[in-house]
């Protein structure tokens, strides 16, 4: 049993330095999440800020109209076809390099929910806020920016994180455009080795301390937004 | 209205209308508020109070009518109503203090971006109010750390911070507990005694009695009396306010 194990194991790992295809796949699913979920924000950001103004002040009737489209579009289709879209259509004939593509796709994936998160966040300001700045003198952007926004950040702080955990397991469908990703690489490896126990569940073992290291650290935020929050 | 002024008035409201939607709340309102004056607004639940004073600096838009201030009407859509907003210092029923700073930074946000305040300059004077109205020992600590009362008085200090020429206050002291009220009336007492021009929506009688200049009773969006705080009290004209102030004195 245990010579066993042994054996699959320098089978699946050591062997030609298979363990190379983890620990590069690792890097190609953290580099993908981290700057997804950047593009993500930026995107959710603005998208968030132009709903939020057209629904106050009725300005930004076209930008608002395309982000309506854009999230209509974002939410109604699956991830991995608007990764396919991405890369074999959009770029199909320009070979840009996958893993900015991969990016684009995600965080244009990610900026449609993290947009829905950061307005359920304004909206969670008590409108006093606004009356309250608006009444000092602040114009609405200023308001938004240095009373509404600060506060709705800190909300959703917690809300962002989890994002950020689905978005690091839902790059596991990088290997639809060829990508070698975490998932790719153990995939890869069982097709080297013709077995699948090994390094299939090293890859979701790997999935699963992340996400709890995350889920820890957002813990971690959280109490510390509480504490300042008094 | 029968007062004299002796010089036009710091604000002139002029038929000012206000209707959400089909439903019409102002009908017409006609006043003048001159400098110094310490107005108090009284009237029934949903006579229209509060949005008459709103719509004084604009947080809800006239729909008809214009208000001067500074001799600009300030209805008009081209005046910058935030510019005329810094003159205008408004306090809240429910404070509004700014949960995510520390009342100092309450107080000096404003003025530092809006009137290009320095940070020494506009402590200082954030300080010396808050001296004033006993809190200054509260200036690090965070808005919700503090009493309703002494939530209500900082966030007087925070429109004053920017030193307003005129004070909007809506029902101040409706949402504390009773033993707080006359810590913030006291406040407003002294504001008057240095000749603020104070518009003050209330059911405090007692503070439109001793304090106001001159009492405005508002009902079903019109504006029916108004009168020194004595006559006002003791020699109702109106059958309406008569009849309201048997019910609420
Ligand atoms: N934003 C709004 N949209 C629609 N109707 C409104 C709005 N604000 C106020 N109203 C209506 O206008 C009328 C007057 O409201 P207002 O708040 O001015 O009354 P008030 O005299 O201040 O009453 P209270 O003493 O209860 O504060 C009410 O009938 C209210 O329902
Ligand atoms: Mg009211």
């Amino acid at each position: 049993m245990w010579e066993d194990f042994k054996s699959q194991f320098i089978l699946n790992f050591v062997d030609d330095g298979r363990w190379h295809y983890l620990a590069n796949g690792l890097l190609v699913t953290l580099k993908l999440t981290f700057f997804s979920v950047l593009l993500g924000l930026v995107l959710g950001f603005c998208i968030a800020m132009i709903r939020n103004i057209h629904d106050n002040t009725g300005k930004l009737k076209i930008p608002n109209f395309l982000c309506n489209l854009y999230l209509t579009v974002i939410r109604g289709t699956p991830v991995v076809v608007q990764l396919m879209i991405i890369y074999f259509v959009i770029f199909g004939s320009v070979r840009i390099d996958k893993v900015l593509t991969a990016i684009l796709a995600f965080g244009i994936n990610s900026g449609a929910y993290q947009a829905e998160i950061f307005r359920s966040g304004i909206q969670s300001i008590p409108k006093g806020q606004m009356e309250a700045g608006r009444s000092l003198g602040f114009s609405y952007l200023e308001t938004m920016t240095r009373i509404i926004m600060p506060q709705a950040v800190k909300n959703v702080v917690p809300t962002l994180l989890n994002e950020v955990i689905t978005l690091l397991k839902e790059t596991s469908i990088a290997g639809y455009i060829a990508l070698e990703d975490l998932t790719k690489g153990g995939d890869i490896i069982r097709s080297r080795t013709y077995s699948a126990f090994m390094p299939l569940i090293a890859v979701a073992l790997i999935y699963l301390v992340m996400v709890r290291l995350l889920e820890f650290a957002a813990k971690k935020v959280e109490r510390r937004l509480k504490k300042n929050e008094k | 209205m029968k007062n004299d002024y002796s010089q036009s008035p710091l604000i002139s409201v002029r038929d000012l209308q206000k209707s959400f939607g089909d439903h019409k709340v102002l009908n017409g309102i006609t006043v003048d508020i001159a400098k110094g004056d310490v107005v108090c607004v009284i009237g029934p639940s949903g006579s229209g109070k509060s949005t008459f004073l709103r719509c004084l600096n604009r947080l809800d838009e006239p729909t008809g009518g214009e208000i001067i201030f500074d001799g600009v009407n300030i209805c008009d859509p081209s005046t910058d109503i935030d510019l005329h907003r810094q003159k205008m210092g408004m306090v809240f029923q429910q404070f509004n203090l700014f949960p995510h700073m520390n009342i100092l930074r309450n107080l000096t946000i404003a003025p530092m971006a809006l009137q290009k305040k320095s940070k020494e300059e506009a402590e200082g004077y954030a300080m010396e109010l808050l001296e004033r109205v006993g809190l200054a020992n509260r200036a690090k600590d965070y808005p919700l750390q503090l009493s309703g009362g002494q939530q209500q008085r900082i966030a007087i200090v925070r429109a004053l911070c920017m030193k307003p020429e005129v004070m909007l206050f809506d029902e101040p002291t409706s949402a504390l507990d009773p033993e707080m009220v006359g810590e913030v009336l006291e406040v407003m007492k002294e504001l008057a005694s240095e000749h603020m021009t104070m518009v003050v929506v209330t059911h405090e009688m007692g503070f439109a009695r001793e304090v106001a200049s001159r009492v405005m009773f508002l009902d079903g969006g019109d504006f029916l009396e108004e009168n020194a705080p004595e006559e006002f009290f003791s020699n109702p004209q109106n059958d309406r306010l008569r009849d309201f102030l048997s019910k609420v004195l």
